[in-house]
């Protein structure tokens, strides 16, 4: 099929096989190596992209299923070329990335927490952390980073 | 994964008519367990045909029964305001499942297919009483989801059938729940579970209700231990009486996870919490 979709607020299309998956249309069909393939189980969160501002699993996501939707992965989030989101920025500044591997999923999970809870607290960042795993940091400068990301939304930080 | 045949109906008669001309193809909804199973190759279906674009299958409905789309997303029913707020114990369940990210696409009607005895969603829509619809080609049936679950893994789903929807009707006036979910790490699937609900009026137990998951081939109410509770004060010596009738009303296997005994002493220890927490709301609530 001739699939079209919404990629970081650009249309695209890409011919499709069948069940494709979308991590893999991304990165093989799309050139878009954001989005990883860790565990390939949904269990890593490696893969993880929003569609239509949700957090989903590229890598069980059958690239059918979004067509005329709109998908962001990270490429998406800077508004220009040379500057980082507030998500981004924050991630840098608290040390929230060390290899770099997960940090696009935890970048898009966050962003998707901090859209539909504004304020979180260090719970409801760890529960909507959960399904990200990332062996370098221990997990506590990647919570002060989500943190640091709210205040840097608030003061409304482009 | 080499792509498969990927068929995408927009009406469950064109999912069944699909179903029924492609030998091998199975259904696939949120698809969080069955392409991980392929990815495995322990399963090998000839064709998928997906469920997500069929309207009807994701309707939520919320009025005297609330009707949910089997092919709704979790999220879209956590995010339920009306459904929340009416169904206890549903989004405590719910809101355990996975990641946010599984959730997204994860579907009740996935959940309840599956028939895991560990599925998250089963205790919690057991204590609530919810039945399940089925459709095949010969028509429509509804039935309560206790009987629905026939063993591990296995449903009274006939070939070609599809579930649905799910029906649970507004709980009385009254009825408090809780769920609790026993597991390792985050991710984990549950070791044991519990989800309950009473009404707990003028110091009795009016109504009460216990299902726990990951204890037997099915995720299963708890009869016998419901009877030791209903029509009388749950007083410490009563709900004790009640948590030893628990651990044996149980069935559980010793897997990779945990032993039966510890099993059954975990859900003995939730019904004995649960009892405690569902008192004290009671008078928390007046």
């Amino acid at each position: 099929m001739d699939l079209r979709f919404q990629l970081n607020g650009h249309e695209v299309s890409c011919s499709l096989v069948g069940s494709e998956l979308l991590l893999d249309v991304l990165r093989r069909s799309l050139g878009v190596l954001g989005p990883k393939e860790g565990c390939g189980k949904g269990e890593c969160g490696a893969c993880t992209v929003l569609v239509d501002g949700r957090p989903f699993n590229a890598c069980l996501l059958p690239a059918a299923e979004v067509h005329g939707r709109a998908v962001t992965t990270v490429e998406g989030l800077a508004p220009a070329p040379g500057e980082l989101s507030p998500v981004q920025r924050a991630f840098v500044e608290a040390g929230g990335i060390q290899c770099g591997f997960c940090s696009p999923g935890m970048i898009l999970a966050s962003r998707a927490l901090l859209d539909r809870v504004p304020d979180p607290t260090d719970r409801e960042i760890r529960e909507a952390l959960i399904g990200n795993l990332c062996r370098c940091t221990g997990y506590s400068q990647i919570i002060e980073s989500v943190q640091r990301a709210a205040e840097l939304r608030r003061e409304g930080d482009s | 994964m080499r792509p498969l045949p990927y068929h995408r109906p927009g009406t469950v008669d064109e999912a069944l008519g699909l179903a029924g001309s492609l030998p091998g193809s199975r259904f696939i909804a949120g698809g969080t367990d069955l392409l991980v199973r392929l990815k495995g190759g322990a399963a090998r279906p000839s064709a998928l045909i997906s469920l997500r674009g069929i309207d009807e299958l994701k309707v939520t409905d919320i009025g005297e029964t609330a009707r949910l789309g089997a092919a709704a997303p979790v999220a879209d029913l956590l995010d339920n305001e009306a459904l929340m707020a009416g169904w206890p114990v549903l989004g405590d369940a719910l809101g355990e499942m996975a990641s946010a990210q599984i959730r997204s696409s994860a579907t009740l009607g996935g959940n309840l297919c599956n028939a895991s005895p560990c599925a998250d969603s089963a205790p919690a829509l057991l204590v609530l009483g919810a039945r399940v619809g089925l459709r095949g080609k010969d028509g429509e049936r509804v039935i309560p989801l206790e009987d629905f679950f026939e063993a591990a893994g296995i449903t009274q789903l006939g070939a070609g059938e599809l579930l649905t929807h799910v029906e649970v009707d507004r709980p009385p006036a009254g009825l408090q729940g809780i769920f609790f979910k026993k597991k390792r790490v985050a991710m984990d699937i549950a070791t044991a579970s519990l989800a309950a609900a009473a009404v707990i009026r003028d110091g009795v137990c009016v109504d009460v209700r216990l299902a726990a998951g990951s204890v037997a081939p099915t995720p299963m109410r708890l009869p016998a231990t419901e009877a030791a509770l209903r029509g009388h004060a749950p007083t410490a010596e009563r709900i004790a009486a009640a948590r030893r009738i628990a651990e044996e009303e149980v069935s559980p296997i010793t897997d990779l996870r945990a032993g039966a005994g510890y099993r059954r002493r975990i859900v003995g220890v939730y019904v004995q919490r649960a009892m405690n927490a569902l008192v004290a709301m009671s008078e928390g609530g007046g």
